[in-house]
């Protein structure tokens, strides 16, 4: 790890900031950092703490001490395999994605949050009706603290040594991360670079795997279980859904974000403006490896009729 | 809801870019992520317990450690407290987010 001067005074700055904020907290609040002690929470660990909890909670049903926004108008699955299946009956000539759309817009609640076991189960069963796409929320026991959050714009990652912005193009207005991904290089060298690393950096999502309640206790397995893995991304406002490789961790929880793209991602699921949007975020259940990064088609109009389209 | 109850009023999007330029892998980052996460709760928490009548503070650190995402903490800080926390909440990061992008501004 290569440390300027620049850094190095911020470090040490931003450290001094935080020994000085938890002190003062310390001798402010005596009663309230006692208690926080008896209780085992870490301030600095809190995120973790709330996602341990929240996890714990969707799993048995009892999410929420209050009811979310919307909740009480989500229809049962019983409801959702029904309204599944008369559109299916129905309406043969209906665009997919405009389904997919008046689907997800009937089964996400209006505030994006973390969401119920049984709202994500429906939502899989939406993916793969609609989207083809054998999707889960929870795969081989992992699940993200959210799969409902708000997306933000990410730079190019640097694929090798010496790897500049002007090989990654079209896209070249969010420029390249100064700093490395999670796992590092996609490859030892230029040379080393591959077909299939190309298409992951140029496909890469980044979630915030830091923040797993388990993250440090379980490595270097996390660390591997996550490295590039298959993630499917869904625009939840216009239906549009990308399959993306897993490159990096992050956003920062303070930046309102939960989960990030690389140009080419954001490009596809939003255009040219897109910065920041509500997404879903699913593994992919793809075991042999078949399904290809990048955007999933899904609007067949073959066999449809285009008069009524 | 979100994970934290006052998530969606801290967004600190400009010290982001800062750390990003500063910092050259992801472990550094991260290492900066989590000490101005910590910075953000220390001081939230400080902010609402100011804010909050002394004879509140155990129910209301009850509760918090009961559920940390739970948005009725607001309504209950609100009432309690007879003040906008959300609007409180908001000013404490901006002079937040002020200091610390100012932090190394002094050096020679």
């Amino acid at each position: 790890m290569k440390k300027t001067a620049q850094n190095t005074n911020f470090r040490d700055l931003l450290k001094l900031k935080s020994i000085e904020t938890r002190k003062g907290f310390k001798e402010s609040f005596p009663e309230a950092h006692q208690f926080l002690l008896e209780k085992g929470i870490e301030l600095g660990k809190l995120r973790q703490y709330s996602a341990k909890l929240i996890s714990a909670g969707a799993l048995t049903g009892t999410l929420l001490l209050s009811p979310p926004t919307g909740a009480s108008s989500l229809p049962t699955p019983a409801d959702i395999v029904h309204s599944l299946s008369e559109t299916g009956d129905k309406d043969v000539n209906a665009i997919p994605q405009k389904e997919f759309i008046e689907s997800l817009k009937n089964l996400l609640p209006k505030e994006v949050r973390p969401l119920a076991r049984d709202e994500e189960k429906r939502l899989e069963m939406v993916v793969k009706n609609i989207l083809n796409v054998n999707a889960k929320a929870t795969l081989e026991g992992e699940h993200l603290n959210t799969i409902y959050g708000y997306i933000g714009a990410e730079q190019h990652l640097k694929r090798y040594p010496g790897d500049i912005l002007e090989s990654h193009g079209p896209y070249y207005k969010e420029g390249i991360a100064p700093g490395l991904g999670a796992w590092g290089y996609f490859s030892k060298s230029r040379a080393d670079l591959n077909e299939n690393l190309i298409e992951t950096e140029k496909w890469y999502s980044v979630v915030q795997t830091l923040y797993l309640p388990d993250w440090n206790s379980r490595q270097p397995y996390l660390r591997d279980w996550y490295k590039y893995r298959k993630l499917l991304i869904v625009n939840t406002v216009n239906g549009n859904a990308v399959i993306t490789a897993l490159a990096d961790s992050g956003p920062a929880a303070w930046t309102g974000k939960h989960f990030g793209g690389s140009p080419e991602v954001m490009e596809y699921l939003g255009g040219s403006r897109y910065k920041k949007g509500p997404v879903l975020v699913f593994f992919v259940d793809d075991p042999e490896n078949k399904i290809k990064l990048g955007p999933v088609d899904y609007n067949d109009l073959s066999g449809k009729d285009l008069v009524q389209i | 809801m979100s994970i934290i109850f006052y998530d969606k009023l801290v967004v600190i999007s400009s010290l982001d870019k800062k750390i990003k330029k500063l910092t050259e892998s992801s472990e550094e980052r991260q290492e900066m992520w989590q000490m101005v996460e910590e910075i953000i709760h220390h001081k939230v928490l400080g902010c609402c317990l100011d804010n909050l009548p002394h004879e509140h503070h155990s129910e209301f650190l009850d509760m918090f450690h009961k559920a940390p995402h739970d948005q009725n903490l607001l309504k209950y800080l609100n009432e309690k407290s007879k003040k906008d926390m959300k609007k409180i909440i908001k000013e404490e990061i901006k002079k937040l987010t002020k200091d610390l992008l100012l932090l190394d501004s002094n050096k020679v």
